[in-house]
């Protein structure tokens, strides 16, 4: 399995708190999803790997360039794109405009002559990232007006129309209604098919029923990794994490 | 008539300068949620950099391009060092541009002088209107400069790929992060274009204004009121409250002294906030 994403002695510490431990890992391709019990630094990894926080020691590499110094907006660039675990999109704005706006950053360059309107090829990349999230018919809503699980598939969206090669997804069904999560776990399958993507979840259902392999994290470390099924027969997995969903 | 007309006009003219300078106060706080105190003292600077300009080369031209490209350097230096150490902390932004005016105000009666000065326009003359309205050249040329200079920031924010990430980052900073939008450079930028357009309308107004280190204090409520009556961080509200409170000052104006006609402005900025308070513009798209 070739690693798009790795992670080599990575930690994060918050003053006296060691968030992330030491954690190294790769992410190859499919699904891959990142569980563990609360506070195990399931997000604080994310932001890690995303760089909406530095690390405090060890390297993360991506697609085999070294991007532990950059910025979030320069791995982005990369081809690294995330949704955040509170659903935020530009609210003011239309679906299309919202999915258009992440769509240019690949598409256009600095080009201040060109109307907007006549910008087919992002507006192409835009149409088609709606598409893949079935959010096209409701391309001329005010994005404020959706529904929260359309407010979510619109952040994946707009993740995928900047192309990337690997799609970080905190939370993605998280209050979500079960129909809506079925919807949105189908369209994040149909995703996987030409995009790696990494996944942080609670819904352990979805987690099993959708990931090729399960990375658990607890206490900053790695617990465990391996496929949903040796994962969910794995005993130190079942005592601290899958545990306390029995006992809930 | 003649005179309504005459005033009118002149609110026109200044409303679209004020239009310009408001606009830069709006999009710095609609982008960084910074309240530039000292936005005022950059118009100011504007006025005084563009008669040391004419006075140095003899060409308001050399001034006109001269120094808004000052500005955008000024507002650059000014967001690294005095806006961006304190932007976790939006009321030290407050505390911080406050500063930064008395500094750019006591540098110019330093250096400038205390004497309020003149700069004679650079297209002289007037011009006869229907009505047989004589009207100065300059004024209509000044309302012509500010009317493109709005024109061509709405399409730089409309149709370039940085005016994009303006936006973006105006709706949600954390979103355009992720969406790979060099959110830090885009907040330079803006702080930049906002003190360029401060300067910009300085070297228009200059020739229709005195030059005075004390001229950025006098416009500053203006442009807040324009801010206000516009919605906050609603751009073309924002100049087309400009526009309309001087216009509405300009008229009241003929028949009220001034001092009355800025009263009738705050009271219609009250009755707007009163009735819509999000602004008079609210709900249109920025």
């Amino acid at each position: 399995m070739s690693a798009v994403l790795e992670l080599d002695g990575v930690s994060r510490v918050f003053g006296g708190l060691r968030a992330v431990d030491g954690v190294t890992l790769t992410v190859g391709s499919g699904i891959t999803a990142l569980i563990g019990p609360n506070g195990a630094g399931k997000t604080t990894l994310f932001n890690l790997m995303s760089g909406l926080l530095p690390v405090s020691a060890g390297r993360i590499r991506f697609r085999g360039q070294d991007i532990t110094g950059l910025s979030a907006h320069r791995r982005a660039r990369l081809g690294m794109a995330r949704t955040l675990q509170i659903k935020q999109v530009f609210a003011g704005l239309t679906v299309l405009d919202n999915a258009w706006i992440a769509a240019r950053q690949r598409h256009r360059p600095l080009d201040p002559f060109r109307r907007a309107s006549r910008d087919r090829v992002t507006r192409a990349a835009a149409e088609e990232a709606l598409d893949a999230m079935g959010l096209l018919p409701l391309a001329a809503r005010e994005a404020g007006s959706l529904a929260y699980g359309d407010v979510a598939l619109l952040e994946i969206a707009m993740a995928l129309a900047t192309r990337p090669a690997l799609l970080l997804l905190d939370e993605p069904v998280c209050g979500m209604s079960p129909a809506e999560t079925e919807r949105t776990v189908a369209r994040i399958r149909a995703v996987s098919a030409t995009t790696d993507v990494l996944i942080v979840e609670h819904d352990m259902d979805v987690v099993f029923g959708l990931a090729d392999r399960v990375i658990v994290l607890a206490e900053g470390r790695v617990l465990a990794d391996g496929p949903p099924a040796a994962i969910a027969r794995n005993p130190q997995v079942r005592e601290a994490y899958l545990g306390e969903e029995d006992a809930a | 008539m003649a005179e309504i007309t005459t005033l009118a006009l002149n609110g026109l003219a200044w409303g679209l300068i004020v239009a310009l300078i408001a606009l830069g106060l709006s999009v710095i706080f609609g982008l960084l949620d910074v309240i530039n105190v000292a936005h005022g003292d950059f118009f100011m600077v504007g006025t005084v950099l563009a008669w040391v300009a004419v006075d140095a080369t003899g060409s308001f031209a050399v001034a006109l391009v001269l120094v808004p490209i000052l500005g955008l350097l000024l507002g650059a230096l000014t967001e690294r060092i005095a806006i961006r150490p304190v932007l976790s902390t939006i009321v030290l932004t407050v505390v911080s541009t406050h500063g930064l005016g008395i500094l750019m105000q006591e540098g110019v009666r330093a250096t400038f002088g205390a004497t309020p000065r003149r700069l004679v326009a650079p297209v002289g003359g007037t011009i006869t209107l229907p009505g047989d309205v004589q009207y100065d050249v300059y004024r209509l040329v000044a309302a012509g400069a500010a009317a493109l200079a709005l024109l061509a920031f709405f399409a730089f924010q409309q149709r370039t790929r940085f005016g994009t990430w303006m936006r973006a980052v105006r709706h949600d900073r954390e979103t355009a992060t992720t969406l790979g939008i060099p959110v830090a450079r885009v907040q330079l930028l803006t702080f930049s274009i906002g003190a360029g357009l401060a300067l910009l309308g300085g070297v228009i107004a200059a020739p229709i204004t005195t030059v005075d280190f004390r001229a950025g204090i006098e416009i500053l409520p203006t442009c807040f009121m324009a801010v206000v009556v516009g919605g906050l961080g609603n751009l073309p509200g924002t100049a087309a409250a400009a526009v309309l409170l001087a216009v509405t000052e300009g008229v009241v104006s003929a028949f009220l002294d001034p001092s009355a006609a800025r009263i009738v402005s705050l009271c219609l900025m009250c009755a707007v906030l009163f009735l819509r308070p999000h602004g008079l513009f609210a709900g249109a798209r920025a």
